[in-house]
């Protein structure tokens, strides 16, 4: 008696949970497209539940913690959704030679493949985005990497970049790749970055 | 895909512009899909413009892919609906923010810059819970 009243138990708890994932809301944590996997938090009505790991999910009430989910089910129910998902952006970063608008030689070779991914791209849109290091007055700075990204932008221009939108910005010496106190010299910050997507 | 050219300066422009921006566009489209801007309907094509407020729809065994600004990229599976609630992307000026609002349908999620530098400022709103992102690919589906 008291085995079988387990086993009625655990045969309830089982079917409740499949149940709640085969018609419920719910969310799966995948592993990222670089590799990494990160979290997600559910705040719903009836708890509060953190996800971790990867094909691991949660109803979004967030009643109960997260568990495995079958990867039939997930193909059944984001197939579509994940086959739709377009191509992950790419991000590069040109160098150049300290106070002018001169990318480095390395920086200058990596122009033509920047401008072949982008041709890969389905209505590519593209950010231009000019940095500088701390030499130099702020306002200063904000105008050099104006011109660096604007320099960036037409070189791509020339060597036959095709785009659906593009972006040319600034963010002066705002958005240190590497923190630096004022006025050092720091090659890495001296820098343009293009988004691709 | 050649009909319309977004050449944007952000920094020449005064703040207030900023608002009339697209945030991202469509990239991947099949079946029947929609992009509703102020109120106005266009059928989704490759490079129809994303803007913060647009409420995105795709119909039965439509599916749709959305790459956003911040690199942030969603796409839908059939019978969905998600609204872009808000969206402040100026890394430079700290100004980040991307709400968004899954009322149907099934969702992937790649999240971007905006998840890296401040994961607070990213949240996905659903009928019965709202889900905080940390860095992370996932995927949602909303029983209606």
């Amino acid at each position: 008696m008291h085995a079988s009243v387990k086993f009625l138990l655990i045969g309830l708890s089982t079917a409740t949970l499949l149940g709640a994932c085969a018609s419920k809301s719910y969310v799966v944590l995948l592993d990222s497209p670089d590799g990494s996997t990160g979290k997600v938090v559910v705040h719903g009505s009836k708890g509060e539940q953190v996800i971790e790991r990867a094909g691991y999910g949660a109803t979004l009430d967030g009643a109960a913690p997260a568990r495995e989910i079958a990867g039939e089910q997930i193909r059944q129910d984001f197939g579509p959704a994940m086959a739709a998902r377009p191509m992950i952006p790419e991000r590069y970063q040109l160098y150049f030679d300290s106070g002018g608008t001169r990318l480095t030689a390395a920086s200058q070779a990596l122009l033509p493949k920047v401008v072949e991914a982008a041709a890969r791209r389905p209505a590519v849109d593209v950010s231009i985005i000019g940095h500088t290091d701390t030499v130099g007055r702020p306002d200063e700075n904000e105008a050099l990497a104006l011109k660096r990204a604007q320099a960036v932008a037409e070189l791509m221009r020339s060597k036959g970049l095709q785009f659906h939108a593009l972006s040319v910005e600034s963010h002066g010496e705002r958005n240190l790749l590497i923190k630096t106190a004022d006025e050092v010299a720091e090659p890495k910050n001296r820098r343009v970055e293009i988004s691709l997507r | 895909m050649n009909k319309n050219k977004w050449i944007v300066g952000l920094c020449l422009l005064p703040m207030l512009a900023l608002a009339d921006q697209p945030v991202g566009f469509v990239k991947t489209v099949s079946g029947e899909a929609s992009v509703t801007s102020e109120g106005k309907a266009v059928t989704a094509e490759v490079g129809t413009p994303v803007f913060a407020g647009s409420v995105l729809r795709t119909g039965r065994q439509a599916a749709m892919g959305v790459t956003f600004k911040d690199e942030t990229v969603m796409s839908f599976g059939p019978n969905t609906e998600l609204t872009v609630s808000e969206y402040l992307y100026a890394p430079g000026q700290g100004k980040l923010r991307l709400g968004s609002k899954l009322t149907k349908g099934s969702l992937n999620y790649v999240s971007g810059v905006i998840a890296k530098l401040k994961p607070d400022a990213v949240t996905l709103e659903t009928p019965t819970g709202t889900i905080g992102v940390r860095g992370t690919q996932f995927l949602v589906k909303v029983e209606e």
